[in-house]
């Protein structure tokens, strides 16, 4: 039940009888007549009941574009409904113009079209439809919150696609479709063209220039249908904030940059993401619709509060195959988490694959060891020296280890996978 | 900034005090600087006491002698003319100011009891007045509406066109013949003399034109001859001025008696209208739509918390040895010396790059430097530390 505001107003109605008697008996009638016809509006007042909803889907949007979320109300009573419909979601879902004024002959429908814009990733819910039907005064209404559920998925915003047309230039030039060809050690036979000046001689293929009068040589291009293996860790320590941005979040943008770019370059891109059990898993997406399910598996992902198991995420990776693979872990370069969880797995990683990891960077650590005019800044430079001497020698072990590693600022760790993914590309290392 | 440190965080010493920045405001002990520092609540408190002062000698003027058909009042609204003339007509003509003082004048059915100030009697004094009249004639001085009712004539009283004389014009042998002039006069209930002015009802006579008595107007046509005849009845008189001091509790003139009767109701419907508004505007569209927050942990916070650690247990040594440490990384690796490089032949090469001495840079650098005794060798530590990066990256 609810009110309007035309109780009030009848209430101070209430001075004309006040004044005509001028006691304090009116004042209880007064009341008393109120209540009554307030009570007598609530009993014909239609019940929200009457009202049934249906959710249209509304799919997938990335997270800072508009969506529309479609209700549509039916009015199954046999007498027309007029009213209020609120269309509530949680705050992040961004919906504005949501209270919809409904005006329903019997056996009609609306359709409420409730703008949305999400603001964070993630599946976002719809809260509950709030009914409120006045009744024929229009001074009580009856109101009622029916669930009727719904969600906008919203999808990691992938800001990094913006590198992605200069590194596909890269690709090209690695191709061989490009005027420039590369050759390398890992490359793959390609053609016999004929020869033109500037060509490296040692790729003449005297053989084939034998038969022929002109001079003749090979041609290569890289390796295709390879597999690119991408782990994400979910775990606490992905929770961390760089810049107001969880670190989770700079890594999903970097993990997308490398599978957009890796499945144009003919490669097979295996997605697994957990912390302590396997959060989701995407096996060997198709070349086209990489990044559309890729942003799909990503985004209910939420950091946990809880120490990865990489054992779990190891076997999740020999899961996918036994096959050779670039094995990209998207871990931040935390010492003790990772001397404490992830060098034990290594061995039999780097035994089969090419592992990588790539870990975000703190900004803020090297503004801390630069501002030293205040005692405590000192000491806080000295804790941040600490980190980052620890940060470096965790990194040589690794490297030791076999593990390369591209440690980034988040606005630069995808541009910086990208790279060195065309690198090994390029040397043929995967 | 860094100056002013060291002495903050030390105390500074008592005698050092008066020599302080000569903006710094002198605190000086003992009471004027007591005086000084509350001047402000010492003014308010001198106003306050003041204005109470005031308005006790202002208040006690108002109650006094000077209240209007005081027989005492020589002023224009007083009344001593008619209480002299009366007095000098051989009646025993008796003031008293309380009701207790009325009870102990023991009037009885022989006396004329005459209440003046009457707008300050309640319904208790007005039963001691009953009682302690003991079947005296009462004449009420312009009795307010209020006091009416309280006597059991209610009515309402309408004002008469008062400056032309108004005749006495009943049948009441006593005003025969006379006639009235008064600025202001009100009717009074019930049938009467002067244009129902001056009403009696058994031994309970009201005055609504009060003027008549007053030093200025009781020389006005009949006014002093109405006046002598209606308080001069009997051999005496008490002439009672009745006194807010009299009342009991909650009694007498309160709040509701003097506004108009529509609006207590008038307040209980805002207040009903007020809930109303609060229950229409208070009342939401569907419960609040609830967030699931995320974590919110900065990636920094357990580097800064290692830097508070360090600060809290003053390790000034390991935080200079660390600082030290991360220094010579980054020159090895700017240099491009290798890790393996041992500390005398970085102290020299840096030396020979830099163009300092070897004992300075060695100081600065490596082992052989002293730990700093103090914060701000610390910070300045640090600080060339700093500096020296700078210059290597440089040259």
């Amino acid at each position: 039940m609810a009110i309007t505001g035309r109780v009030p107003l009848l209430v101070l109605l209430g001075f004309v009888a006040v004044l005509l008697r001028p006691v304090g008996g009116t004042v209880w009638l007064w009341l008393l007549l109120v209540l009554v016809v307030c009570g007598l509006d609530l009993l014909l007042a239609p019940k929200p009941s009457s009202l049934t909803f249906t959710r249209r889907p509304i799919g997938a949007v990335r997270t800072g574009h508009p969506a529309e979320s479609l209700l549509v109300a039916d009015n199954t009573s046999a007498r027309s409904v007029r009213g209020v419909v609120r269309d509530a979601w949680q705050p992040t879902a961004g919906a504005t113009d949501n209270r919809h004024r409904v005006r329903l002959a019997p056996g009609d429908r609306a359709a409420l079209a409730t703008p949305l814009l999400p603001r964070r990733r993630g599946d976002l819910r719809a809260t509950g439809v709030t009914v409120r039907l006045p009744g024929p005064l229009g001074l009580v209404a009856r109101q009622r919150t029916l669930d009727v559920p719904g969600t906008v998925r919203s999808l990691p915003p992938f800001d990094s696609r913006k590198h992605l047309p200069s590194r596909l230039a890269r690709l090209r030039d690695l191709d061989g479709r490009s005027a420039v060809r590369v050759r390398g050690q890992g490359t793959e036979f390609d053609s016999l063209r004929e020869y033109v000046r500037g060509d490296d001689v040692r790729s003449i293929d005297w053989r084939a220039s034998a038969r022929t009068s002109n001079v003749v040589v090979r041609t290569w291009q890289p390796e295709r249908d390879r597999r690119v293996v991408l782990v994400l860790d979910t775990s606490r320590t992905s929770a961390g904030r760089v810049d107001d941005v969880p670190r989770l979040d700079s890594a999903m943008d970097a993990a997308l940059l490398l599978a957009a770019l890796a499945a144009r370059a003919g490669d097979r891109i295996d997605f697994v993401a957990g912390d302590r059990r396997v959060r989701s898993r995407l096996r060997s997406a198709g070349a086209t619709s990489v990044s559309g399910r890729l942003q799909d598996a990503m985004a209910d992902l939420e950091p946990v509060i809880a120490e990865a198991d990489w054992d779990a995420l190891a076997g999740a990776v020999q899961g996918f195959g036994r096959q050779r693979a670039l094995v990209v872990l998207l871990t931040p370069l935390e010492p003790s988490a990772v001397e404490e969880g992830l060098l034990a797995v290594l061995p039999a990683l780097t035994r089969h694959h090419r592992v990588v990891l790539a870990s975000v960077r703190d900004p803020e650590l090297d503004r801390l060891t630069a501002t030293r005019d205040t005692i405590d800044e000192v000491y806080d430079a000295a804790a941040a020296e600490q980190a980052v001497s620890r940060r470096r020698r965790t990194s040589e072990l690794l490297t030791k280890l076999g593990v390369d590693v591209v440690d980034a600022d988040a606005e630069r760790l995808p541009p910086a996978l990208a790279d060195h993914y065309l690198h090994l590309k390029a040397q043929g290392l995967l | 900034m860094t100056d002013l440190l060291p002495s903050a965080a030390s105390p500074a010493p008592p005698a050092a005090a008066p020599a302080g920045p000569p903006d710094a405001p002198p605190t000086r002990s003992g009471p004027l600087g007591w005086l000084r520092r509350h001047r402000t609540a010492l003014v308010i408190a001198a106003f306050l006491l003041l204005a109470v002062g005031v308005a006790l000698v202002t208040a006690g003027g108002e109650t006094g002698q000077s209240a209007d058909y005081d027989p005492a009042n020589a002023g224009a609204d007083g009344a001593r003319a008619v209480a002299r003339v009366l007095d000098d007509e051989g009646v025993d003509v008796e003031v008293v100011r309380s009701a207790d003082d009325l009870a102990d004048a023991g009037a009885d059915s022989g006396t004329t009891v005459v209440v003046t100030s009457s707008e300050q009697l309640g319904e208790s004094t007005v039963e001691r007045l009953r009682r302690d009249a003991g079947g005296a004639r009462i004449v009420v001085v312009d009795p307010n509406p209020e006091l009416l009712r309280v006597l059991d004539q209610p009515g309402s009283a309408g004002y008469v066109d008062a400056g032309d004389p108004i005749d006495a014009s009943c049948d009441d042998d006593l005003f025969t013949g006379l006639a009235i002039e008064v600025d202001e006069a009100s009717v009074m209930p019930g049938d009467g003399c002067f244009a129902d002015t001056l009403v009696t009802a058994d031994d309970l006579v009201l005055l609504g034109a009060p003027q008549l008595l007053t030093n200025d107007q009781v020389l006005r046509a009949d006014n002093a001859a109405v006046a002598l005849r209606l308080l001069g009845q009997q051999d005496r008189l008490v002439w009672y001025v009745a006194s807010y001091d009299d009342l009991v509790g909650d009694d007498g003139v309160d709040f509701a008696s003097l506004v108009p009767d529509w609006v207590a109701p008038g307040l209980a419907l805002l207040l009903l209208a007020t809930v109303a508004l609060v229950g229409w505007r208070g009342r939401r569209l569907g419960p609040l739509a609830t967030e699931p927050l995320p974590v919110v942990v900065k990636a920094i916070e357990t580097t800064r918390s290692r830097g508070r650690l360090y600060r809290r247990s003053g390790d000034r040594a390991h935080a200079a040895e660390t600082l030290r440490a991360a220094t010579r990384a980054r020159i090895r690796t700017r240099m491009r010396l290798g890790p393996a490089t041992d500390e005398p032949t970085l102290v020299r090469d840096v030396a020979r790059h830099v163009g300092r001495p070897e004992a300075e840079v060695g100081g600065l650098l490596g082992a052989l430097g002293r730990p700093p005794g103090s914060d701000r060798d610390l910070i300045s530590l640090a600080a060339a530390l700093a500096a020296l990066e700078e210059e290597v990256r440089r040259s």
